[in-house]
């Protein structure tokens, strides 16, 4: 990433009054896998062990420090909170038990609910919604599973998945994603 | 000793995964495991849907242990993602009532029932806690000696450790035991155990390449035969995503075959490369089992 690229999850300082939304750490703490955020002491365990970190100027505790701040409309409409790769070891270091992984997946679906989820992860699950599965079965795997003498492929069941779908509200979450997307062409 | 067995998305549908589910089932079907397929499995949300909304994700996961526990049975499986998801249900629906209430009814909506009451395992664990090593050695009939590796844990199998209730994460060697009863040398390196940048293909893809490039060093400096990962991703970043990276950072010289955790296992055991899809890799494997195969039988 270039230098000039930081600003995209640095954001502008110093912080103005305006753009301060107090409660918006109490939003988050609130939710389900939010809890650990008001625990967190910015002593920045998650930044060092980060692996998107050691390639790019990406610091968990900046993102942890923006929440707390209260930098709502920055937060869930940049960049910042879809660059974390999952793999918990900030979690696994964080004295605090923060859990930044699980802020970063409420932080992601307040995001999401308002049409800003990463464009990636709305194909994959319009995918899955398709075809049950991430990944399409194609007649070249067919063959190969009975080269390899694997039972064919089991179809996935579609329509109960579709069914949760909807009663749990992603369907909601993927249209919102899609207006967005209209709306910016 | 019955389990039930979820494959994932990925694993039977992809042209080079689909040697872990035919390695899989060889090692099973040898330590004489029997396990049943989840009846039309469907995604497992993992974390990028759990991104999008975690109550639907928790509700689709709790889907295929409602199978499960239909025929009372506990369930393995080979992917880390699929593990993940699977142990973040009972722990959600254990933790927060509220949502319990939520998963129930979008179950009921659907005709399904979910009481909590079966239990994921990942299957290098199930291998390594269950069964043992010294079952491994006992079936052993070839020997791998002379050929050096780089073991991938993933992250998703270990981390966090209080969630996955799996040996302490940051330094584990329960995998590397089960290998080394073959006479493999896994060797420690730096970068062994750090990300692979895979949850960001398709939407950091300059990142994922970036994180992908360092893993690769890292295994290349170590003066590795090849790569062994346990994770499904894993796999598709270090060897599906070799090529570019080559290209992308002018590293023509490597040349890093991935092999999948149980191909190793199935190899130990005495069966073939062929059928354990080792020809279906991105990365040819040819040299890496010319040299498995020198040691000849136990």
């Amino acid at each position: 990433m270039e230098q000039s690229d930081k600003r995209a999850y640095r954001g502008d300082f110093p912080v103005r009054d305006k753009d301060v939304q107090a409660s918006f750490k109490y939003d988050v703490a609130d939710m389900v896998g939010g809890e650990g955020l008001l625990r967190c002491l910015k002593c920045g365990a998650c930044s060092g062990g980060c692996p998107v970190g050691s390639v790019i100027d990406y610091r968990p505790r900046k993102v942890l420090g923006n929440v707390l701040l209260g930098l709502r409309d920055e937060v869930l409409s940049s960049d910042q909170i879809w660059l974390c790769a999952a793999c918990f070891t900030c979690e696994e270091r964080c004295v605090q038990q923060v859990n930044f992984t699980d802020v970063v997946t409420v932080l992601r679906n307040m995001a999401s609910r308002e049409g800003n989820a990463a464009p990636g992860y709305v194909k994959m699950a319009e995918m899955v919604q398709a075809n049950g599965r991430v990944s399409a079965r194609t007649g070249l795997v067919d063959k190969m599973r009975e080269q390899l003498g694997l039972p064919p492929l089991q179809d996935p069941d579609v329509d109960q998945l579709q069914g949760i779908m909807k009663a749990a509200g992603l369907d909601d979450v993927l249209a919102a994603n899609k207006k967005k997307e209209v709306e910016s062409e | 000793m019955k389990k039930a067995l979820a494959w994932g998305c990925l694993i039977p549908a992809r042209r080079s995964l689909i040697g872990y589910e035919a390695a899989t089932r060889k090692v099973l079907e040898h330590l004489n495991i029997e396990t049943i397929d989840i009846p039309n499995e469907t995604c497992c949300a993992p974390f990028w849907m759990q991104s999008l909304d975690l109550t639907t994700s928790i509700a689709m996961a709790a889907r295929n242990l409602a199978k499960a526990e239909e025929m009372g049975l506990d369930l393995l499986t080979p992917c880390s993602g699929c593990f993940h998801s699977y142990k973040r249900v009972n722990h959600v629906l254990e933790t927060y009532p509220d949502m319990r209430e939520k998963v129930d009814d979008i179950l009921k909506s659907v005709g399904l029932k979910y009481e909590g009451t079966v239990e994921a395992r990942h299957i290098v664990d199930f291998l390594y806690t269950d069964i043992g090593a010294d079952e491994l050695q006992r079936n052993s009939t070839r020997d791998l000696s002379g050929i050096k590796i780089g073991l991938r844990y993933g992250c998703h199998m270990l981390k966090p450790h209080e969630l996955l209730n799996i040996e302490y994460s940051e330094r584990p060697t329960f995998a590397d035991e089960l290998i080394e009863q073959f006479g493999i040398n896994s060797v420690q390196y730096a970068g062994r155990h750090r990300c692979c940048g895979g949850l960001l293909r398709g939407v950091q893809d300059d990142v994922a390449d970036r994180i992908l490039h360092e893993r690769l060093v890292d295994a290349n400096d170590a003066g590795v035969d090849g790569i062994v990962t346990v994770c499904s991703l894993c796999h598709l970043q270090h060897d599906m995503g070799q090529r570019s990276i080559k290209r992308k950072f002018g590293m023509e010289d490597i040349d890093l075959p991935v092999l999948h955790f149980p191909q190793i296992l199935a190899l130990g055991f005495g069966y073939s490369p062929e059928e354990l899809g080792l020809d279906y890799h991105t990365v040819k494997t040819d040299k890496l089992v010319a040299k498995l195969m020198g040691g000849g039988r136990r």
